[in-house]
């Protein structure tokens, strides 16, 4: 009766009831906001939230190495900070200037000029090295060091300096491929992985998250370069640029029997970007190689046929005359043409020939056509189709005019004739090797296809060692071995129209040893200051290159006979 | 009395929860600090491994040759393998 009469009592409750509902209203609502996020928000906050609290870190994308082929590494990326300063942050300007100054090894001066010139965030060096940001990571706790900040990137090293840099390219400090190799590989040297998600804590320090994952599937890319058969290259190179001033020059090596590429130099060097895959040019007397060996070939020619040389002119049509100046013979035989590099005697074996069956082995040869190597920028020269050629043109093919072809276009065709005949697919990377095991093979020793006939590749060794021996590439000669090649001496085309008689594209390219060829090696200087000749200028270039990579490879004479017999007994005694 | 044994035992969970998670971070900011010191010690030996090579380098093997010992490259015919 008390209970019921007493309203305190009925109240009390029904107030403490309302007090508790009260209570609940608020989790009530924050567990029916929280079932609405989670139920029908939750991927767009959830990626929120990630965005917000976390960190994918680039400085943790790796990038492989490339090497050479015998394992020497060529370019690896070195983790380095560069050094900033947010003003607004740095506490007493002065000091944080002056120990700036002292660790980096910059002058005040400089990094004031900075401060003026920027807002509020500007960087006072890049590429900081290990040693250094270990002496500027402990002041950033302190008063001292409040407002800077050191932000990790990666540097892209290559231990032998400038060596082979126009094959290599370069990488950012990101990681990420530019040019040449680096480019051409970027996807799997430098994948997108090995992010590690982490927590960003004040002044940039790092929480790792639980979490952490750490693949790391990228490449190393191998190249088919030898570093020191590219450092021969590139030292005569330079020398023959002092020499001769050109305005381009390349020096290219290949394994005829494999068609790797030992060694590609290119003059200027630039990043990325190598000469013997992009550059094109009337090749000149180099070219009568493939014209007469086509010719020999074909049947419609053979060695010993004199051809017919009368007054050393040669009228090929009405206006067009062809004069040789290099020999006063009335007759010449295929040696003799080749040893003297007569224009006449090439212009009318390939008139012989005719045109449809000289472009047939021209592009048989692989003029005209990219190389599957796919360097970026390689160029795939130029053959017009024979339907469009007139007499003249036919003739002018014959000793290197109106073709224009690339370096390793006509590398490759020398290795034909070296290696009996086939034309090789050429090969820069031997192989990929990933982080897991995976081994990827692109160095296959392919055959493309027979160009000419083995005896055919026989008669032009000896076409080619006369040339050496008597002819115009003499300075070409290697003591103890035997050296085939061809010397090539074309006048560039003008700006003004016709060919410039001073502006030249001096080369030469040949094997050796004939019999077992090692290499093969083209030298071409475009455009040298000094009047000169592919045999006064680039065949002992050749020569320089070729005893260097005898000598590397230890190659045993092959002509012994040569060598003088005190230099043999001396042999014996050590 | 139950009501405030269930609010001292979530009370007690939540507490546990929150050191985990500030041990947690504690461990992390630790880690990145040691991950960093990682990178930057292997920086540092990349470097002197660069150094090295350098130094191994055809180019710098023969400055020094022909500056300190006076030594040119030999010709190739000169060059004799000694088989097993």
């Amino acid at each position: 009766m008390f209970k019921q009469n007493n309203p305190f009592a009925y109240n009390a409750k029904t107030r403490m009831k309302i007090c508790g509902l009260l209570c609940l209203l608020a989790p009530v609502c924050i567990g029916a906001q929280l079932f609405y996020m989670q139920t029908f928000r939750h991927d767009e906050l959830v990626s929120k939230a990630e965005r917000a609290i976390y960190n994918f870190l680039d400085e943790d994308r790796w990038r492989g190495k490339i090497y050479d082929t015998n394992g020497k590494f060529l370019a690896e990326s070195v983790r380095t900070h560069s050094c900033g300063i947010s003003k607004r942050y740095v506490k007493d300007k002065k000091k944080t200037l002056d120990f700036l100054a002292e660790t980096l090894g910059l002058s005040r001066r400089n990094i004031e000029r900075k401060w003026n010139r920027n807002r509020n965030f500007f960087f006072v060096a890049k590429k900081i090295k290990p040693d250094v940001y270990m002496e500027i990571q402990p002041i950033l706790r302190t008063s001292l060091g409040q407002g800077l900040d050191l932000t990790p990137e990666y540097e892209r090293v290559h231990p032998y300096g400038n060596s082979a840099i126009d094959i290599l390219g370069a990488a950012n400090s990101k990681n990420l491929g530019l040019s040449g190799i680096e480019l051409m590989f970027n996807s799997e040297l430098s994948q997108e992985i090995s992010r590690r998600r982490a927590k960003r804590a004040r002044r940039g320090e790092l929480i790792y998250d639980r979490s952490l994952k750490e693949e790391r599937s990228v490449g190393s890319v191998y190249l088919t370069i030898d570093i020191l058969a590219q450092y021969y290259a590139e030292q005569a190179l330079a020398k023959a640029v002092k020499d001769y001033e050109p305005e381009r020059g390349i020096i290219l090596v290949q394994q005829p029997q494999t068609g790797r590429i030992l060694a590609a130099a290119s003059y200027p060097r630039k990043d990325g970007q190598s000469l013997a895959f992009q550059f094109t040019y009337e090749p000149g007397s180099t070219f009568k190689t493939i014209a007469i060996a086509s010719a020999l070939d074909a049947g419609v020619v053979s060695i010993n046929d004199p051809i017919d040389m009368s007054g050393r002119k040669w009228e090929i049509a009405r206006g067009v005359v062809v004069r040789d100046n290099q020999h006063d013979k009335d007759e010449l035989t295929i040696p003799e043409i080749m040893a003297v590099s007569s224009n006449i005697g090439a212009g009318k074996i390939a008139l012989e020939l005719g045109a449809k069956n000289l472009f047939y082995y021209i592009t048989a040869f692989g003029f005209g056509t990219k190389t599957d190597i796919n360097f970026n920028g390689e160029s795939k020269g130029s053959v017009p189709s024979y339907t469009r050629w007139t007499v003249v043109d036919t003739a002018t093919k014959g000793y290197g005019y109106g073709i224009a072809l690339t370096p390793i276009q006509l590398i490759g065709a020398y290795s034909a004739i070296a290696n009996g005949g086939y034309l090789m697919q050429p090969h820069l990377v031997d192989r990929i090797e990933y982080a897991d095991g995976r081994v990827q093979k692109k160095a296959e020793v392919q055959r493309i296809r027979r160009v000419i006939k083995p005896e055919t590749a026989q008669t032009m060794k000896k076409v080619l060692e006369h040339v050496v021996k008597e002819g115009s590439g003499k300075k070409a000669q290697i003591k103890g071995y035997s050296v085939a090649g061809k010397t090539g001496t074309a006048e560039k085309v003008s700006k003004e129209g016709g060919y410039a008689k001073r502006h030249h594209v001096v080369s030469f390219c040949g094997f050796t040893p004939i019999e077992d060829p090692r290499f093969t090696i083209l030298v071409i200087l475009d455009n040298p200051a000094k009047y000169t000749f592919g045999g006064t200028a680039a065949a002992p270039v050749f020569k320089e290159v070729a005893e260097g990579l005898l000598a590397m490879e230890a190659v045993a004479p092959d002509r012994p006979e040569e060598l003088q017999p005190d230099t043999k007994k001396k042999k014996i005694s050590q | 009395m139950k009501l405030f044994g269930i609010v001292f035992a979530i009370s007690v969970f939540a507490f546990g929860v929150v050191m985990m998670r500030i041990e947690i971070n504690r461990s992390g900011r630790s880690i990145g600090k040691l991950q960093n010191e990682v990178e930057i010690k292997r920086a540092r030996n990349q470097y002197l491994e660069l150094e090295v090579i350098r130094l191994q380098s055809p180019q710098t093997v023969q400055q020094m040759a022909q500056e300190k010992l006076h030594l040119r490259p030999t010709p190739p015919q000169n060059v004799m393998v000694l088989e097993d």
